[in-house]
């Protein structure tokens, strides 16, 4: 933190305005409170959705709760006494809800921007910062079934069942020598009576 | 009018004891007994015991 005011007069003017109208001091994320996982919901894997369905008739009935704890939405701390300009905000009184005072592509500009010049703690949390988007990431994995926290990916059934099949093979080999002994001894198949099924 | 004769000969499945799923078709006689024979399987590179496949579950 001591080298970040050395840097202030290098950040580029668009920065310096959005720290000037927002001073991090009171708005970045840095002095945002860091979420924790509730007492209750110490395992957030038993809310993610499991690739596999047992129960045929259970399919799609678990559908994610949205009142479940979640900490990339945790991460977007809005404090109402200091408005955060990267989140929209709701007015209760009339139910409805004001835009942010940045659009997602301002906001995603100035991310970038803060990236480039070393100072994303200093910005607000908001959906374009890299902690949301990690935490984000961590909870739905890449989008592919199976990826997330505590879940598994499927594979096809050759995969699944790979492992099975070679132990049987390993298995029928090692007894191979004793097989072929007692066929040849009952007389190359004539005394057989264990014939496969097809 | 009366059925058509079966044939004398029928196809037979040789299924690799290996428990590959590797197996061969033979055609042998029908009143044949089963076939069994040494053959080689590719997917465990090796010589093994061969035994018909019944179809149904019965062998003679």
């Amino acid at each position: 933190m001591a080298s970040i005011p050395e840097t202030v007069g290098k950040l580029p003017l668009r920065l310096r305005n959005f720290f000037a109208r927002y001073p991090p001091q009171i708005y970045s994320a840095l002095v945002a409170p860091t979420p924790s996982v509730p007492d209750g919901e110490a395992s957030a894997e038993q809310n993610l959705p499991s690739p596999y369905t047992p129960d045929r008739d259970a399919k799609g009935a678990r559908k994610p709760d949205p009142e479940a704890f979640s900490l990339s939405q945790a991460l977007l701390h809005n404090d109402p006494n200091n408005q955060n300009p990267f989140l929209p905000r709701k007015i209760f009184t009339t139910g409805k809800w004001v835009s942010p005072r940045y659009g997602l592509r301002q906001q995603a500009d100035l991310v970038k921007l803060a990236i480039k010049y070393n100072v994303e703690p200093l910005l607000p949390p908001g959906r374009k910062s890299t902690a949301f988007k990690e935490a984000r990431l961590a909870e739905r994995g890449l989008r592919i079934k199976g990826t997330g926290i505590g879940q598994k990916v499927k594979g096809h059934k050759w995969e699944r069942t790979m492992e099975a099949r070679l132990e049987d093979r390993r298995k029928a080999m090692v007894e191979m020598p004793e097989m072929i002994r007692l066929w040849k001894q009952r007389g190359h198949g004539r005394g057989w009576r264990q014939w496969p099924k097809r | 009018m009366a059925k058509k004769a079966k044939s004398r000969t029928i196809a037979v499945r040789l299924i690799s004891m290996a428990m590959t799923g590797y197996y061969r078709t033979m055609i042998r006689p029908r009143v044949h007994r089963p076939l069994s024979m040494l053959k080689y399987d590719p997917v465990v590179k090796k010589k093994v015991l061969f035994l018909e496949a019944t179809k149904g579950g019965k062998a003679k």
